[in-house]
């Protein structure tokens, strides 16, 4: 068999002896001749020709993200990054939480160092990691983030092995970094034609930005802490729970404007792990705010925290699967902001 | 030397959805099969633009009749071969982190099979749904507009396969007074239902005006194009903004947690 000899062959019926393989798509890799059809369109769920919504047979309008699980697990981790940096740096030339500061210090180098490895996890190419840093395109968030991160984790290092003798290029550096590193993922989402995301373009920078200094005082306050340490963390985390609470009750304010997206983002998992990080959230503060002093207690609101926010971000990319699933959201929007 | 920026007119009043342009696609760009199945929608099997699919044929049965048409019962066909758009401001182009996405010198929007790292930014960010990637090769593809054959000087396989010129290809300028004389005709014939979709930055400023642009018989909806595509970078300015003042808010609170003396005295 002349055609299944080589991998570029495969699926393309030709054969490698006979064609020249120049085309511009011959350089395609194919691993699977026939891939499984049923994923992508729900055969006959109705007689297609009576389908009379506005549309094309409810097949999807727009491309579903294709990031896998390691996107929303660097959001988080990028999240707790970016909030220790800026906690280092603030808390930096303090005698009395040099531990704490220490520790933050850790958190942000460890966050730059495993986010970049779980972002390239993602990558289809894997080796060709460093094109990241090939241009710097400003109308790109994803190459604005991509330097900051990359800037981030360096400063962070130097941070990490400078520890309390830093100068303040470091510190200001690792500050200014890991604010960009926090809050630059939600940039990244609105900056898209999902449906979801765009509606929330507004909302989303600050949902990441507060929810990474919630995600950062959660780590931390899983760790053990004397009073003076517990308290600066208890406030910084504070700040971010309510930002990530606000955020996230005006973002469902905000999809309630466009039925067919609000739907979208209720809708199958995203909607269950929304719900399940608005849960972890607010317990997570309730026990916080409980009249008793306990390491214990301290710990739990840490978990339920991490926990929320780390729901937070796979909710949103499922979420945005959904929307990009579902063609009459985007037809919606777009008639809406039409009409406007 | 400045090369006319060339597109496609794609003119679905005379398709015939014998789908010529979607086997000459596959055939010329050597893209490997999609694996055989019915979709159950009309004569669509193809279903949607893909990475291995730069072109597409839609079909739409309508239960109702098209202007000057006289059919028993009220029917009719809608029919339109869907290619990537190469958007004036292109939202993939934008997105693109490593720089694979380029401009060419005939104004088309093309990737770079040996730059793209399989980012996967580019597929949110095109408003048409067109780009994606192929999940065993790794990389972002999409319509070349035949790069390599408009480099010789020929024209796209889709347009020279098209035996009823529904594809046209050529200078930009001369495709949208081309498509301006079809527009007119058809309205004179009574076929008032024909409209130019995207032709210009007027006819849709999301994307300022699209280099393979459309002449449709009834709502972009009913073909499964966006009626109101936008770049997604037009709103981004205001996001960064936000981001800028819950940057500052972080900072503060980091700031006034640090300094808090709540915590000193026991």
């Amino acid at each position: 068999m002349i055609l299944a000899q080589s991998r570029l062959h495969v699926g393309r019926e030709m054969s490698p002896e006979l064609a020249l393989q120049t085309g511009e798509g011959a350089g395609q890799r194919v691993k699977h001749p026939e891939p499984d059809a049923g994923g992508i369109v729900p055969l006959w769920r109705e007689v297609p020709s009576r389908y009379t919504a506005p549309g094309y047979y409810g097949l999807a309008l727009l491309k579903e993200p294709v990031w896998i699980w390691s996107v929303p697990s660097y959001f988080y981790i990028g999240g707790v990054a970016g909030g220790s940096a800026m906690l280092a740096a603030a808390l930096h030339g303090k005698k009395r939480l040099r531990r704490l500061a220490s520790w933050c210090r850790l958190l942000a180098f460890a966050g730059t160092t495993v986010g970049p490895a779980l972002l390239t996890y993602d990558l289809g190419k894997m080796s060709r990691f460093l094109n990241m840093l090939r241009v710097f395109r400003p109308s790109s968030p994803m190459s604005i983030g991509s330097w900051s991160l990359a800037g981030t984790g360096m400063m962070a290092t130097l941070f990490l092995l400078q520890g309390d003798r830093s100068g303040a290029v470091t510190r200001y550096g690792t500050a200014v970094g890991g604010l960009l590193v926090a809050g630059y993922t939600g940039v990244l989402l609105g900056n898209t034609a999902n449906p979801l995301w765009r509606e929330r373009r507004l909302l989303l920078p600050l949902l990441f930005m507060s929810s990474a200094a919630a995600s950062t005082a959660g780590v931390l306050q899983m760790m053990p802490l004397d009073k003076r340490e517990e308290k600066v963390v208890q406030r910084f985390g504070l700040v971010g729970k309510a930002g990530e609470a606000a955020s996230m009750v005006a973002m469902q304010r905000n999809d309630s404007t466009v039925p067919e997206v609000a739907a979208a983002a209720r809708e199958g998992k995203g909607g269950m792990l929304w719900t399940a990080a608005k849960a972890a959230l607010v317990s997570g503060i309730l026990v916080e705010l409980l009249p008793v002093r306990s390491p214990l207690k301290r710990k739990v609101s840490g978990a339920l925290t991490t926990l929320g926010a780390i729901c937070l971000r796979f909710a949103l990319l499922e979420a945005g699967k959904a929307a990009a699933r579902e063609p009459q959201a985007t037809i919606a929007l777009e008639r809406g902001r039409m009409r406007r | 030397m400045t090369t006319p920026a060339t597109g496609f007119f794609t003119d679905t009043s005379v398709c015939i959805g014998c789908k010529a342009c979607e086997v000459a696609c596959k055939q010329w760009n050597q893209l490997p099969a999609d694996g055989d199945f019915f979709s159950g929608r009309s004569y669509d099997n193809t279903i949607h633009l893909e990475a291995t699919t730069w072109r597409h044929v839609a079909f739409v049965e309508r239960q109702e009749r098209l202007s000057g048409q006289s059919t028993a019962r009220p029917f009719s066909w809608l029919l339109m071969s869907d290619v990537c758009k190469h958007c004036e401001r292109a939202g993939c182009l934008e997105a693109c982190p490593t720089g694979a996405i380029v401009r060419t010198e005939f104004d088309t929007v093309y990737v770079q099979p040996d730059v793209c790292n399989g980012c996967g930014y580019c597929v949110v960010c095109c408003p048409f749904g067109v780009i994606n990637r192929r999940e065993d090769d790794g990389r972002a593809w999409k319509c070349t507009l035949c790069y390599d054959r408009q480099k010789g000087g020929i024209e796209p396989a889709c347009a020279k396969a098209c035996p009823t010129d529904s594809i046209t290809f050529g200078k930009l300028d001369d495709l949208k007074e081309m498509a301006r004389n079809r527009l007119q005709e058809l309205h004179r014939r009574g076929v008032t239902e024909a409209w130019l979709y995207g032709m210009s930055e007027r006819d849709q400023p999301g994307t300022e005006g699209l280099h393979a642009f459309f002449l449709l018989l009834d709502r972009p909806e009913a073909y499964n194009l966006p009626p109101d595509p936008s770049v997604p970078t037009k709103g981004v300015m205001g996001s960064w903004g936000v981001m800028a003042l819950a940057a500052a808010g972080m900072a503060a609170a980091a700031l006034a947690a640090a300094h808090s003396r709540g915590g000193d005295r026991k």
